[in-house]
This record gives structure tokens, C-alpha cells and sequence, in this order.
């Protein structure tokens, strides 16, 4: 059911000819963009540069440097890869083109869930989905009889029993490196209970009931971790899992793919996906939906950005996807969901909320990064760190003029 | 020496001993981490990463998987690592041998590959041929069987399928200029500064000192902006009627600095300036005044008594300072981090790039092969220049 | 030396100086007391992402920053004088924390820069003997050593000198991170579960573990070189006098290398002020932060794309003051040896 609603979503890939062995576009104008270094970048960025001409650039630092790349005149690159969060700034320099008339002019293969609309204007085009579902270890559930938790107080269980068994070094894995990670966590379980990040004024209001329940419930977790936690981002969690020694993680979808990787992994179709918990019973899972996509820079001449979009286009095909089916949950026409991808759809049918992508969001989500750690390793109350956020993000927002 | 003086020279035995002992837990601590590492590059990422010591050393899944090193193998590789070290320090023996038309510089370059291409060739070649031959032809044996486990496939990944060699390019060029230009510059500043009595010097001196002191971070979020924006800001230059014409010679659009390797180099050479100066001051310090007076009265300008009489003396100084340039340009991170493309990026930014993105255990292990392969050259480095820091250091660029 | 000739001398180097080093530290000096901010309109933007089987479109009201004719964000600078200071040192709750029923110490430590300040002067002053004592003690080892081992024992000790910090870091951090060996070879020897980056002290432990790892070789290479120069007729006449092995390293030895144990001082204090590479190598931010840290925390672009350029400026002027202050002992001798002159 799941699957044949996906792939209606996505179109039939019949419709596109893999007869298409190369790029369909000759390139002849140089080209380069500037994106992050994750497997789907290296899989669309390879497919472009068959087109010739064209450069990429991938790296993991991309958010310091892309809105001044694209600030400069003439732009340094032609070509971004962004998501949710860092369209934002780019969005705001107002160093990115809409894209209205290239789609309708080189993009008919586009599916509406691929145009990333913001009042009109298509300012973005999305290649495939990202979020945080539950991932866990089938034989381990078999073996204790354990159900598969939907709500965070069942995963705290879940954990208690798989402890007393002794099977893992530790029941539960999660990507709670202070900074960008940490607060991703703190917004995913905050959300999930309900809370409002923001005032109408745009003044914080994470000091609540909420946030503290939030926080709890985080340390809660972090009792059935490996106390290296405030260290650990997705490539440590993805490790753990990978020799066995954690039992379940909510992590980041792209990282399925790498548990049945023979070359590294011990636990080979060991690990099942399903949805993120619910924070609160009944409520979606307490996660939230991303997007990866890119855009075209404003300070290019038309004709740069005309060859650009194809080169994206041909970079974004039904044969790169076919190639690299399982690098990403893909939005692109030839995706076959498998049983990896079971988590994320799991999570998009449950209703899981778009990331609340905003100037406002960016400032909080890097200051609850700075500041939530203080709480959990005990040098703080939960109202305490959830003040000092709220003053660190009112120092930002003040300064940036956000708020006056 | 006479008799009592040699005896009280003599240490007791105690003594020899806790320095002795001392020396060996101090050679382990310097020495361990980076032998780590260096077997961890050679293991598939199961073995890499194990908890483990024994399977990390052994790596039986590599051996599976891959096959490893025999007995046999350790052994050639033993005598080949002492061939290897014997024969550095004679490198600038045959450096002198093969120099082209009395250019020192190009005899090196050409000895340093020979010496490079005869090690690689030895190791990958020669060994692995070896050993694969006499297993074939005996049909294995315990001196023939594998029983390190052992794997060169994350190098071949870096090197041919990463192309890491063009980040070995840019860095060879960065590092080369660094230590050319700040060379230059320094040593007519320092040589300038310690000849002179004047209050002007002294404040110099304490300038870049404080200079020195600065964090880097502010200096490079300072740059970062004209750089990228350095094409708009410098156009007024290009246009303007009265001295267009002269920065049209350069080009005819002014260049973009960011990416640029002749800007970082300014930049590295900048913020390496007052190392220098400090340590070729004391250096020219230490050489007698009187040589260049001497110069002077026979009618020499300063530069010319520069010239004839310091150049030829001042090399251990400026050998061993040139040594503090070329790790802080090879070593830095956070300049070329931020102010190099992906094209002209050097290799200790980009192994960041290894750890940085969404990676895989695999790139991680990747990540160490680069490591160890960006630190090598400073290995061959040390060897072949030991004795002339200890010297140069010795004849007075460090007299403070 | 003319004076103009002297000029032409350090021209390239003062040059090069002035534009790179002194330019962006005046204008940091500037911008410490500006506050560039932007200025945002709201606006009810309705926007679509992709969700199943339909785009999930929603309207809001977004804030959003007003753009000129030219497609260039409006920007207002303003002069704030010592605001940003402020914001930086919060002298309130400072204040607040040594009153009646105030935090105290804690409370002071839990505002970053006063954290940040605390630990990196600990490191630096802590390292430093370490770096002195470990580098002298490797030089007399060595110079003790048999002629013929001398030249390997040198090597190995340069390696941690000379291998990229980034990498010496990381090298070291494996060793210990989850169940690194080292790790795992403490908890075979105490037999309990052990979790080394857990602990803040075990952080702060291990990155000055670090940092005298790295430095020592080079205090030690620098003493081995001033030991060559011992003046032998003043050991020979100490020996004469009948000092005794520990005396004549008190009284002629020292006081030899004195020039030369100022001159790593001095570079280690200004090197270990500016730690930066151990929290990035360690991932230390949860526990332990240092002052350049935190500048280029501030510099780096948050998920807005801002960066607090104002609050960095300001950060590094007082890392600034800091060192000079830290420098004032050294530099008062150089000044001494130059009015000697």
C-alpha cells in the first residue's frame, strides 16, 4: 500500500528510457556548485559533470561558505545544493533566482512534490527526503519478544529489557553532539509534545512545560547510551550499529543504506526501520521532515543559468536514481522504495511536520546547540539551560535586528 | 681533560640508567599514536576500528578478505626500511651527483624523486612480486602464508580514485612559495633589524610580536569577504583613467583572490612574518658585524655587503627557519580551509572533508590513509634535515 | 645603517604586515563597537514542500529581510560604544553572581567567555612548565645518550613536533574514543566501564596531554641545540670547584639555556592562548571551550546565515588584551636587555 502510493507519487518509471546512457545536454559554458558531501550529492554531482564543463565542489562546510559564494558578483558558483535550513540565507541575500520560467522550459519531468514554492516563485527544486526514524535490530527484538516501540516511554522499556538481557553495550544510540545535532534532537521531541518555539513577537517561548518534558525525557535516553553521547553525531551512531554494539537509534534515513554495507557492517539486514517514536501518545512521531534540493545563483548571466538548470536537470535523472537507488529516499521519477526506506515513509504517512525552516528557527536551532549540553551533563537545572537558549537567542535576534 | 674532570664527568650508572629508561617511555609516547594510525591505514575498516589491540595489529578479517603480509614480506620490508633510512641521509650526496648545470635546487627535486620512485617501487613492487612468486612456485609454507592482515586498498582510493595527487600539488606549491617569499622578505628584515642601533627596530620587534600573538580566526574571517568580493572591489582600480593602464597589465578583469594559491601565500607568509624575523634576527645577530663593516670600507653598499658577505654565511639560519615555514604552510588548516576551492585546495583541508561529510566507516579509514600519507613527506623531511636544524639551531638562531 | 636604508630593508615585510595583520585587527578594533544589523518586513508568504502523495503548502506570516532595488539586503549600522562589550561580559549577572545568594564561581563559569577565559588560561599555565620540564628533560636525556643513538632518538622525538596538529589530535583521540584501545586497555586493567569523553577533566586532561606532546619536542630541540653551546672551560672550573653533578645544572647549565627557556615561553604562551586545534580535534565544545573557539564560534554562520561579526570583534579584542597582558613579564625583560644595550 505504502509503496504503490509512493511510487504513484513519483510517476512511473517507465516513461524514461535508460537508453539514455550519457548527459543529453552538451555543455559548453564552465560550471561549478557547491553543495554538501553526502553519498546523494556524490551520486547527482557525478551524474553532471558528464555533461562536461562542470565543476563541484562538495563539502561539509558549505553552509559557512555558500551565501558569501553566492553574495560575490558574479556569484562563485552557479549551482547550490541546499536544504530547508540553508535555503533560508540564501533566500534572504536574495542571491538565488526563481526558477519559474527554466521549469517550465526544461523541467516538465518535475513532479509538483519536487518544486519548492515559496509565494509564487519556485525558488528551489527538491531531489529527495530526509528524516529521523527509528532504526533497530530485528534479531534482537525477535529474540526477546520485543515490540517495536511507538511512543518514547515504550523505547525507554524497550531499552530497560534489552539491557537487563545484556545483549548490547548499550540499548539506544542517538546523534546528541552538542551544537547543530543536539538541538535537532531537542526540537524533534519538543515539537512532538506540542510546544511552540515562538511568541507572535518572535520572542522564544521554549522556558515551558514542554521544553522541560523535552528535556527529560532526552536525559531519560541518555541512560541507555553510551556515555560518550554529547560526542556522538550520525557516523558514530551509524558505527555503533554497524559492530553491534547499540540495539536501536532514531537516525537520519540516509544513513540506511549503510547497515547492510558488507564491507563495514556486521549486522547485514540485521536492522529494521520503522517510524520515529511519539513523544506523547497518539501524536505524530516526534521528528521532522527534510528536504534536499538546489538552486540557481542570481548574480549569473542568463545564459549561465539556463545551461546550469540542464546540467541539474541530467545531474537529477531516472538513470542517476536507478544507479543509486539506495543512496537516498529520492523524490526523482525511478525511485524503487525498498525495506530501507520503510522508516521514512513510515514517518511522512504519520504525518511527521515539515522542519519549520526560518530566519528565527536558524538563530534558536544554533542557540539551543550551545547551550542544552549544560543540562544534561548535570551542571544545570532544565529551566536554566532552557533560559540561557532563550537569552542566547535574543542576543542573536537582537543583534541581527530580528527583534528590537 | 685531566683525570679528576673525566671522572666527575662520569655518570653513575643509576643515572644512566632513569635517563635511559627515561628516553625509551618518552621515544613510546612520542612514537605510539602515529604508528597507530599507520597500521589502521592498512586494515579494512572492520579490523581498523576493532576494540581489540591484537585484531587491529593482525587484522584477521584483512587477512581473510584481502590476504596480507608473510613472514617473508616482514622481513624484506624490515631490511628495505633500513636501506630506505641509510640511504636519506646520503641524499644530498646524490643530490650533488645529479644536479643539472650547478642548480643545487634541481638536483634535489630530482633526487628526492628518484629517492621517492625507488622506495614506492621497492614497497609495491618489487616485495609484494617477490613474495607472490615464491608462493606460487612453493606452494605456500609458513614462511609464504599471510599472517598480517594487511591491505593497500584505502591508499589506491585515495591516490587514484580520490585524485589526492592534485591536493599534493597545491600543496607542494603553497609550501614552496611560503618558504621562498617568506624567506625572502624576513631575511632582509631581520638582517636589517639586527644591524641597527635604532628605537624603531626594538618597536618592530614588538609589534610582530604582538602580531604573532594574535588568534588567526580574526585575521581570516577578516579577509574572507574581500576576497570573494575581490573582483568588485578592486574594479575602480582597473578603470580609473590614470593608473588603469598599468593594472591592465596583470589582466584585463582583476582576479577573484579567493582560490588563488599566490594569495594564501601571501597570507601564510604574512602571518608567518614575525616567526622569521625573530628567528633570523638572533641568527644575524650571532654573525659578526665586523664581517660586513669589513664590506662596508671596501666599498660596498649595504646591499651589496648583504650580498657577498652575509648570503654565503647565513644558511644553516635561514635552512632552519625555512623549516618552521614549511610545517606551519604544510600543516595549516584554518587559512587554506577557508580561502581555497575545491580545485586548489591543499591535502590537510581536504582530509578534513573525509571526516566531515556523511561518512562512512569506510571513508573514515580513507581519512586515515590520507593522514598518514600527508605526514610521510614530513618523515623524509626530518630525516634528510635533522642535522642542520640541530646545527643551524645550534649556530645561534635561537640565541632569544 | 642609514635610515633609509634600513627602511628599504624591511619594507616588503612591513608591508606585508600592515596590510595582512594590521588592517584586519584595526578593523576589528572598529567593528567592536558598530552593530550592522538587518531589516526585516513580514510578510504572509505561502510555501509548499514536498510531503505524500502532495506538496504540503502552508501560509505563514515569515520574516523576511527588505531588499533594495538592486536585489542587495538593506543593512543599518549603528554605533553602540561598549554595548557589545557588555553583552559579552554581562557584568550584571556577574554582579549578581557575587552578591548575597548569588552562584558564585559557578554561576560566573556558566557564561561562555568567563568559561572560555577560565580554561584557556588553566591550559596555558599549566602546560607550560610541563612544555619546559618535559622539553629539558628530553635534552639532557638525549645528550647523555651514546653519540651513535642520538640521531634516531632525535627523530622520534621530532615527530610530534612536525605532524599536522589537525592529525596528532585525531590520533590521539582514537586512542580513547568509545572503546579505543587505550581505552578498552583501562578498563581490562580497572575492570569497569569506562567512558574517557564523558568527563570534562578528562578533556582537559588529555588536550594539555596533547599540547605538551606536541610542544615538548620543540622546547627540546631547542635546548638540545643550546646545550651544544655549554661553555666547557666554566663546566671544567665548576668541577674544579668541586660542584656537584645537580650544581653545576643549577648554576651553570640553566642559567645558560635562561635566553632560550624565555624564548619557548614565550612562544608557548602565545601558542597555547590561542588553543584552538584540540577543541576541534577532541570535539571538546560540550565540555571545555577556549577564547579563539569561541571567536570563531561567532564568526561561523549560524542556520540564518548570520554571523555575530560585532560579538567576535569584540571577543577577540579582549582575547587581545589578554595576551598582551600574559606577554608583559617576557617583554619587560626584552626591554630591560634592549635598554642594556
Amino acid at each position: 500500500m505504502l509503496r504503490t502510493l509512493l511510487l504513484a507519487s513519483a510517476g512511473t518509471l517507465l516513461t524514461t528510457s535508460a537508453a539514455l546512457a550519457d548527459c543529453a545536454f552538451e555543455n559548453e559554458l564552465p560550471l561549478s556548485s557547491l553543495s554538501a558531501g553526502f553519498e546523494a550529492w556524490y551520486a547527482v554531482t557525478d551524474a553532471m559533470a558528464e555533461c562536461g564543463n562542470f565543476e563541484a565542489e562538495l563539502d561539509q562546510e558549505f553552509r559557512t561558505k555558500q551565501p558569501t559564494g553566492f553574495a560575490a558578483d558574479p556569484s562563485l558558483y552557479h549551482i547550490g545544493g541546499v536544504a530547508n535550513g540553508t535555503l533560508v540565507p540564501l533566500l534572504n541575500d536574495g542571491t538565488i533566482r526563481p526558477l519559474n520560467d527554466l521549469v517550465e522550459q526544461y523541467g516538465q519531468q518535475l513532479t509538483p512534490n519536487q518544486l519548492i514554492t515559496i509565494d509564487g516563485d519556485i525558488m528551489a527544486i527538491a531531489m529527495m527526503v530526509n528524516s529521523q526514524h527509528l532504526m533497530y535490530r530485528q534479531d534482537i527484538f525477535d529474540e526477546l519478544g520485543l515490540e517495536v516501540p511507538t511512543t518514547y516511554d515504550e523505547m525507554l522499556q524497550t531499552a530497560a529489557a534489552i539491557q537487563e538481557a545484556g545483549v548490547v553495550d548499550y540499548p539506544i544510540g542517538g546523534t546528541f553532539r552538542t551544537g547543530w545535532n543536539l538541538a535537532m534532537e531537542f526540537i524533534n521531541m519538543y515539537l512532538g509534545h506540542g510546544g511552540q518555539l515562538f511568541n507572535p513577537d518572535k520572542t522564544p517561548s521554549i522556558n515551558n512545560e514542554a521544553g522541560v518534558a523535552a528535556l527529560e525525557r532526552m536525559r531519560a535516553l541518555t541512560e541507555y547510551m553510551d556515555p560518550e553521547y554529547l560526542g556522538s553525531d550520525s557516523t558514530y551512531v551509524q558505527q555503533q550499529f554497524q559492530q553491534g554494539d547499540i540495539a536501536m537509534a532514531v537516525l537520519w534515513a540516509s544513513r540506511a543504506g549503510a547497515m547492510d554495507d558488507p564491507a563495514e557492517s556486521q549486522v547485514v539486514e540485521l536492522v529494521t526501520m520503522a517510524a520515529a517514536p511519539s513523544a506523547v501518545d497518539g501524536a505524530p512521531p516526534a521528528s521532522t521532515v527534510w528536504w534536499d534540493g538546489i538552486v540557481i545563483a542570481e548574480n549569473i548571466s542568463d545564459e549561465e543559468a539556463a545551461a546550469a538548470f540542464q546540467v541539474a536537470m541530467e545531474g537529477m535523472d531516472a538513470e542517476m536514481v536507478q544507479a543509486n537507488n539506495d543512496a537516498a529516499i529520492w523524490l526523482i521519477d525511478g525511485y524503487e522504495p525498498n525495506r530501507l526506506s520503510e522508516g521514512a515513509i513510515a514517518n511522512l504517512m504519520g504525518g511527521t511536520p515539515p522542519y519549520p525552516a526560518s530566519t528565527e528557527m536558524g538563530l534558536m536551532h544554533t542557540a539551543l546547540g550551545d547551550n542544552l549540553s549544560d543540562f544534561l551533563i548535570g551542571a544545570e537545572s532544565a529551566e536554566q539551560a532552557l533560559a540561557d537558549a532563550e537569552e542566547a537567542y535574543l542576543t542573536a535576534a537582537r543583534e541581527s535586528g530580528l527583534v528590537q | 681533560m685531566s683525570q679528576p674532570q673525566a671522572e666527575a664527568l662520569r655518570q653513575p650508572l643509576s643515572l644512566r640508567l632513569t635517563s635511559g629508561v627515561f628516553l625509551v617511555i618518552w621515544m613510546l609516547i612520542a612514537a605510539f599514536p602515529l604508528f597507530w594510525i599507520t597500521v589502521m591505514s592498512f586494515k579494512l575498516p572492520v579490523d581498523s576500528f576493532a576494540a581489540n589491540p591484537l585484531s587491529v595489529i593482525f587484522g584477521p578479517d584483512t587477512r581473510a578478505e584481502v590476504g596480507g603480509l608473510s613472514p617473508l614480506d616482514i622481513v624484506l620490508g624490515i631490511v628495505g626500511i633500513y636501506f630506505a633510512i641509510r640511504f636519506a641521509r646520503h641524499l644530498a650526496a646524490l643530490a650533488r651527483m645529479v644536479s643539472i648545470a650547478g642548480q643545487s635546487w634541481l638536483g634535489w627535486i630530482v633526487a628526492v624523486l628518484i629517492y621517492t620512485i625507488a622506495v614506492l617501487v621497492f614497497f609495491v613492487g618489487i616485495v609484494p612480486a617477490v613474495s607472490a612468486g615464491l608462493r606460487d612456485a612453493l606452494g605456500g609454507g609458513f614462511l609464504l602464508d599471510p599472517i598480517l592482515g594487511a591491505t593497500l586498498t584505502h591508499y589506491y582510493s585515495v591516490w587514484v580514485e580520490n585524485t589526492f595527487y592534485h591536493q599534493f600539488v597545491n600543496s607542494l606549491i603553497v609550501t614552496a612559495g611560503v618558504v621562498l617569499v617568506s624567506l625572502t622578505v624576513g631575511t632582509l628584515a631581520a638582517y636589517a633589524i639586527a644591524r641597527t642601533g635604532s628605537s624603531i627596530a626594538f618597536w618592530l620587534l614588538i609589534a610582530a610580536l604582538i602580531f604573532r600573538a594574535l588568534p588567526h580566526s580574526v585575521l581570516v574571517a577578516g579577509y574572507l569577504p574581500p576576497f570573494v568580493n575581490s573582483r568588485e572591489i578592486l574594479m575602480p582600480l582597473w578603470e580609473s583613467g590614470a593608473v588603469g593602464w598599468f593594472f591592465q597589465l596583470f589582466g584585463d578583469e582583476p582576479p577573484t583572490l579567493y582560490g588563488r594559491h599566490w594569495a594564501v601565500i601571501i597570507v601564510l607568509v604574512s602571518i608567518n612574518q614575525p616567526f622569521t624575523i625573530w628567528m633570523l634576527r638572533s641568527f644575524f645577530m650571532s654573525i659578526p658585524a665586523e664581517l660586513d663593516e669589513a664590506a662596508r670600507v671596501d666599498g660596498c653598499s649595504h646591499f651589496q655587503a648583504f650580498r657577498r658577505v652575509i648570503i654565503p654565511v647565513m644558511w644553516p639560519g635561514v635552512i632552519t627557519t625555512g623549516l618552521f615555514s614549511f610545517l606551519l604552510a604544510y600543516n595549516d588548516y584554518l587559512v587554506t580551509s577557508l580561502l581555497l576551492d575545491a580545485q586548489s585546495q591543499t591535502m590537510v583541508p581536504a582530509i578534513s572533508g573525509y571526516f566531515n561529510r556523511e561518512t562512512t566507516t569506510t571513508d573514515q579509514v580513507e581519512a586515515v590513509a590520507a593522514a598518514v600519507s600527508i605526514i610521510a613527506p614530513l618523515f623524509i623531511l626530518i630525516m634528510v634535515f635533522q642535522r642542520q636544524i640541530v646545527s643551524g639551531l645550534t649556530a645561534g638562531a635561537v640565541k632569544g | 645603517m642609514r635610515r633609509s636604508t634600513f627602511f628599504a630593508f624591511v619594507a616588503p615585510s612591513v608591508v606585508l604586515m600592515l596590510v595582512f595583520m594590521a588592517a584586519p585587527l584595526v578593523s576589528v578594533l572598529i567593528q567592536s563597537f558598530y552593530l550592522t544589523q538587518n531589516v526585516f518586513e513580514e510578510v504572509t508568504v505561502e510555501s509548499c514542500t514536498p510531503g505524500f502523495p502532495n506538496p504540503v503548502c502552508t501560509e505563514e506570516i515569515q520574516s523576511r529581510r527588505v531588499l533594495d532595488e538592486d536585489g542587495i539586503p538593506v543593512t543599518e549600522t549603528s554605533f553602540v560604544g561598549w554595548e557589545t562589550y557588555r553583552v559579552l561580559l554581562q557584568p550584571e549577572a556577574v554582579a549578581e553572581a557575587f552578591s548575597v545568594g548569588g552562584g558564585g564561581v559557578a554561576a560566573l563559569l556558566d557564561i561562555d567567555f568567563y568559561k572560555a577565559a577560565r580554561f584557556t588560561i588553566t591550559f596555558t599555565l599549566i602546560t607550560l612548565p610541563f612544555v619546559i620540564g618535559v622539553g629539558l628533560l628530553i635534552a639532557l636525556a638525549v645528550n647523555n645518550a651514546i653519540r651513535s643513538l642520538r640521531g634516531p632518538v632525535i627523530f622520534i622525538s621530532l615527530l610530534p613536533f612536525i605532524i599536522t596538529p589537525v592529525i596528532g589530535a585525531l590520533s590521539i583521540r582514537w586512542l580513547f574514543v568509545g572503546d579505543g584501545i587505550l581505552t578498552a586497555a583501562l578498563e581490562g586493567i580497572l575492570n569497569e566501564d569506562i567512558a574517557v569523553f564523558a568527563h570534562g577533566w578528562a578533556f582537559e586532561i588529555l588536550m594539555m596531554f596533547y599540547r605538551v606532546w606536541h610542544v615538548a619536542p620543540f622546547a627540546f630541540v631547542i635546548f638540545y641545540a643550546g646545550l651544544q653551546t655549554v661553555n666547557q672551560d666554566t663546566l671544567e672550573s665548576a668541577i674544579v670547584d668541586g660542584a656537584s653533578r645537580f650544581e653545576r645544572l643549577r648554576y651553570v647549565i640553566i642559567p645558560h639555556l635562561m635566553p632560550l627557556i624565555v624564548f619557548v615561553a614565550l612562544i608557548h604562551l602565545m601558542d597555547a592562548y590561542r588553543a584552538f586545534d584540540e577543541v576541534i580535534g577532541f570535539r571538546s565544545e560540550a565540555h571545555r571551550i577556549t577564547l579563539q573557539w569561541l571567536t570563531f564560534n561567532f564568526l561561523t554562520p549560524d542556520d540564518s546565515g548570520n554571523r555575530a561579526i560585532s560579538r567576535a570583534s569584540a571577543a577577540s579584542m579582549l582575547t587581545m588584551l589578554g595576551i598582551v597582558i600574559l606577554l608583559i613579564p617576557p617583554l619587560w625583560r626584552t626591554w630591560r636587555d634592549h635598554r642594556g644595550r
